[in-house]
C-alpha cells in the first residue's frame, strides 16, 4: 500500500488541502482534561474510520472547515491539528 | 373529571428547530429561568390538549448525553430523574445521521419517545428522501416527519405524542454492540442485579465502561467494586481494539446511526449547490467574509443608533410632559422632587433605554443567530479571539457588549464551560457600551477631536486583549478550542424570534429597572440632602491628588456606577456649564473618559454578573475594574502632562 506516492497515513487533518478527503486515524488527546476535546469530537461524528472532507480553512490560520456525515463543522485550529487522518 | 398531568420533554442536536417547535406548542405560556444552580437556561411551558394538562420542557440543544458540557447533564438527569411522559426527540432531517446519534443514546436512558423528524424542507432541497416507515420500524419508535418553521405537522406531533402515552407502548429497542462490548456489559449488568440506580442499570455498564464521571462517581459511592470491574473490562476492550474503550462504544454507536440512517434515506442525485450554500461560501470568505462581517456590524450600529435615538427622544419628551402632572400631586418641595427626580427619572431612563435600544438590538440578534449568521461570525473571529485564550463564539457577547453590557454578560452563556463563561464575561465588562460611546464622543470626541476618541477606542482594545490574556493565564483550567456546527443558513421563524426577544427583554426589566431607579433616587436623595461636597472631599486624594481632576468631578465617577448614560448630563450640572472645554483642561477631559471607560460598566451589569457568577466572582471584577481604571488614568494624567 505504501508504494502508492498519493497516499500518506497518519497526517495532522490540517495539512490537507482544501477540497480533499481523509479518514480519521486518531485523535491525541494530549493530557489531563484535555480528553474531554476528544469525546466531544468524537460526539460530534469524528470517530476512527470516518471519512472527513476539508471545505476550507479561515485566514490567518483560522479553523478549518470540515463535512462529517453530512454536517458542516468548524474545528479550531489547535484542534484539527491533533486529528491524524490517512488519505 | 380532574384533569390529567402529562410531563414532556423536548431534546435533540443544537439549530434543529427545538425552539420553534417549542413555542407552537406552548405559545405564551410559558416561563424561562435556570437549571437550580446552574447556569443553564430552563424554558418551561403548558399546554391543553384533548383533556390534558401538559407540562412541556425545553432541554438544551446538545449532540450526546455524556457530561462534556452543563447542558448535558442537566438534560440527561432530567430525564432520569423527572421520567417525562414522552421525550420529544427533534432531529435534523437533512443531518440525520448525527442525529441519529443522539437518539440512540436517548433510547438507552429507557424512555418513551417519539420523534420530530424536523427540516422536512431542507433535507428535501439538499437532495434526501426518507422514508419514514422504514425509519419508524429500524427504531421502533413513532416518527412523525415536521417542518416547524411553517408550523407543518406540529398538531400531528402532538396526537402521536398522546397516542404513544395512551397506548404505554412497551420498551423502545436499543443499539446492539459488537460482541466484545456485549459481553462485557451483560457482565457488568449481572454485578447489579440488586443495586438501585436512578439511570437504567444497562446504561449505567455502558457509561463505565465508557468512564463517565460523573456515573462513575455515583457508582463508586455505594458499590466500588462495580467501578473496578468495569475499569478492567474496558481495559480488556482496549487491548483488544487498539482504542480506548469509549470510542470503541462512540464509534459503534454511531456506525448504528450511520446503518439506520442509510436504509432510511436515499439520496436522489447531487443537485447543484442551493442558494444557501452560496450564501454560507460568500458569508465565510476570506474577503468577502470579512467584507460582510464589517458591513453589517456598521448596518446594525448605525441603525440601532438611529433609530434608538429618535425614538429615544421621542419617548423622553412625551415621558417628561408628565412632569406637571407629578408637580401638582406631590408638590415640588423635597418629597415631590425625590419622586420625580428619582424615581420616576430613573423610570424613564429604564424605558428610553429598553423600547428604543434593547429590543431592536435582540430581534436582530435572534434574527442573526436563528438563520446560522451567528456561526459564522464565530468561524470567522476564532483566530482573533484565541489571542486573549478564548474561541470564536465569544465574540459575540463582545460584540454585544458594544450595545449593552447586561446582555452581553448574560449572553456569555454561549460558552461551553464555566471558566470560558466568566473568562468571556470578565472581557466583556471591558466592552464600551453605548452609554460609555455617549462620554467618550460626547466629551474627547466633541472638545478634543475626533482622533482623540479614535486612540481612545484603540486603547481600550488594546487593554482587552492585554487583560483577556491576563486572565485567561491566571484563571486554572484548560482553554477549550472551537468545535461548533454550521447549520445550513434559513430564514429564521419570525414569531420564535419576537417571543425570544420578548423574554429577554423581561430579564432586563427585571435585572436592571429596580436598579436604576435605586440608583437614581440616591443620586437625588445625595444632591438634595448635600452630600455632594462631602463625598467629594473624601475622595479629593484619589479623585484630585492622583488623578489630577476637579473633586467634583469625582463624584460623577461615582455615580456614574449608578447611571452610566447620565455622567455627561452630571458632569454639566456639577461644573455648570456644558462647554467643558471652559472648566477643564484637555489632560482631564482625557483621563475623565479614561476612567469612565475602564471601570465597571454600571450596577446592572453587576448585578448580571452575581447572577450567573455569584458575590465573590463579581465583587473582585468590580473591584479589580475599578482601581485598574483609576491605576491607569493617574498614568495617564502623567503621562500626558509631558507633552500636552
Amino acid at each position: 500500500m505504501e508504494k502508492r506516492n498519493s497516499k500518506r497515513s497518519n497526517v495532522p487533518l490540517t495539512t490537507l488541502k482544501k477540497g480533499e478527503v481523509g479518514t480519521v486515524v486518531s485523535i491525541s488527546a494530549g493530557h489531563g482534561k484535555g480528553g474531554g476535546f476528544e469525546k466531544r469530537l468524537m460526539d460530534m461524528g469524528l470517530t476512527p474510520g470516518t471519512r472527513v472532507t476539508v471545505v476550507k480553512s479561515a485566514p490567518f490560520h483560522g479553523p478549518v472547515e470540515v463535512i462529517v456525515r453530512g454536517s458542516r463543522l468548524a474545528l479550531g485550529r489547535g484542534m484539527a491539528k491533533r486529528i491524524f487522518v490517512e488519505i | 373529571m380532574k384533569k390529567k398531568k402529562l410531563l414532556i420533554a423536548l431534546a435533540g442536536n443544537a439549530n434543529v428547530g427545538k425552539s420553534v417547535i417549542f413555542n407552537h406548542l406552548t405559545g405564551l405560556h410559558q416561563h424561562i429561568g435556570n437549571w437550580p444552580g446552574k447556569t443553564v437556561e430552563r424554558a418551561e411551558g403548558t399546554l391543553h390538549f384533548k383533556g390534558y394538562t401538559i407540562d412541556i420542557v425545553d432541554l438544551p440543544g446538545i449532540y450526546s448525553l455524556s457530561t462534556y458540557s452543563l447542558e448535558e447533564l442537566v438534560s440527561r438527569k432530567y430525564i432520569a430523574v423527572e421520567r417525562p411522559d414522552v421525550v420529544i426527540n427533534v432531529v435534523d432531517a437533512s443531518v440525520l445521521e448525527r442525529n441519529l446519534f443522539f437518539t440512540l443514546q436517548l433510547m438507552e436512558l429507557e424512555t418513551p419517545i417519539v420523534i420530530a423528524l424536523n427540516q422536512m424542507d431542507i433535507a428535501k432541497s439538499k437532495g434526501i428522501q426518507i422514508d419514514i416507515r422504514k425509519l419508524e420500524k429500524l427504531l421502533g419508535v413513532p416518527v412523525m416527519p415536521t417542518i416547524a418553521v411553517k408550523g407543518v405537522g406540529i398538531a400531528k406531533l402532538l396526537e402521536k405524542v398522546i397516542e404513544t402515552i395512551e397506548k404505554k407502548q412497551s420498551k423502545t429497542s436499543q443499539v446492539t454492540y459488537g460482541e466484545e462490548v456485549e459481553t462485557k456489559i451483560g457482565k457488568i449488568v449481572e454485578k447489579m442485579k440488586s443495586v438501585h440506580f436512578v439511570y437504567p442499570q444497562r446504561y449505567v455498564a455502558i457509561k463505565l465502561l465508557e468512564g463517565d464521571e460523573e456515573i462513575e462517581r455515583e457508582t463508586q459511592r455505594t458499590n466500588p467494586e462495580i467501578v473496578d470491574a468495569a475499569k478492567k473490562l474496558a481495559g480488556e476492550i482496549e487491548c483488544i481494539h487498539g482504542h480506548c474503550c469509549s470510542t470503541v462504544i462512540t464509534s459503534e454507536r454511531y456506525e448504528a446511526a450511520g446503518c439506520i440512517a442509510r436504509a432510511a434515506q436515499q439520496l436522489v442525485s447531487p443537485i447543484k449547490p442551493t442558494r444557501m450554500e452560496q450564501l454560507h461560501n460568500f458569508t465565510t470568505h476570506r474577503v468577502t467574509g470579512y467584507l460582510t462581517l464589517a458591513g453589517l456590524m456598521i448596518l446594525i450600529f448605525y441603525s440601532i443608533f438611529t433609530f434608538g435615538d429618535y425614538a429615544s427622544g421621542l419617548l423622553s419628551d412625551l415621558l417628561y410632559g408628565l412632569a406637571p402632572f407629578f408637580a401638582s400631586v406631590f408638590g415640588t418641595g423635597v418629597v415631590g422632587d425625590l419622586i420625580w427626580g428619582g424615581v420616576m427619572e430613573g423610570l424613564i431612563a429604564g424605558i428610553t433605554i429598553v423600547l428604543p435600544y434593547i429590543i431592536p438590538f435582540y430581534i436582530i440578534l435572534y434574527f442573526l443567530e436563528n438563520s446560522g449568521y451567528l456561526s459564522r461570525i464565530a468561524f470567522l473571529m476564532d483566530n482573533i479571539m484565541h489571542k486573549i485564550g478564548l474561541h470564536g463564539k465569544a465574540f459575540i457577547p463582545m460584540m454585544l457588549g458594544l450595545g449593552c453590557n447586561v446582555p452581553a454578560c448574560l449572553g456569555c452563556r454561549i460558552m461551553e464551560t464555566q471558566r470560558e463563561r466568566l473568562l468571556a464575561a470578565f472581557v466583556t465588562t471591558l466592552v464600551p457600551c453605548a452609554a460609555t460611546t455617549v462620554i467618550i464622543l460626547g466629551l474627547v470626541g466633541d472638545f478634543l477631536g475626533i482622533h482623540w476618541a479614535l486612540a481612545l477606542y484603540l486603547f481600550n482594545l488594546a487593554i482587552i486583549l492585554a487583560l483577556g490574556r491576563l486572565a485567561f493565564k491566571v484563571v486554572p483550567g484548560e482553554p477549550t478550542a472551537l468545535i461548533m456546527e454550521m447549520h445550513d443558513y434559513r430564514w429564521p421563524h419570525m414569531k420564535t424570534i419576537l417571543k425570544q426577544t420578548w423574554f429577554r427583554v423581561a430579564e432586563f426589566i427585571k435585572i436592571a429597572f429596580p436598579l436604576i431607579i435605586v440608583g437614581s433616587l440616591v443620586l437625588k436623595l445625595a444632591s438634595v440632602s448635600g452630600w455632594l461636597e462631602t463625598v467629594a472631599s473624601a475622595l479629593s486624594p484619589v479623585t484630585d491628588a492622583w488623578l489630577g481632576l476637579p473633586p467634583i468631578v469625582g463624584i460623577t465617577l461615582i455615580f456614574g456606577v449608578l447611571r452610566k448614560e447620565l455622567s455627561l448630563v452630571m458632569l454639566a450640572a456639577l461644573l455648570g456649564t456644558s462647554d467643558f472645554a471652559l472648566v477643564l483642561t484637555p489632560v482631564q477631559m482625557i483621563v475623565f473618559t479614561l476612567v469612565a471607560m475602564l471601570y465597571i460598566p454600571c450596577i446592572a451589569t453587576i448585578a448580571a454578573l452575581v447572577r450567573d457568577f455569584g458575590w465573590k466572582k463579581s465583587l473582585f471584577i468590580t473591584v479589580f475594574e475599578i482601581a485598574f481604571a483609576i491605576l491607569i488614568g493617574g498614568i495617564a494624567m502623567r503621562l500626558l502632562a509631558l507633552f500636552m
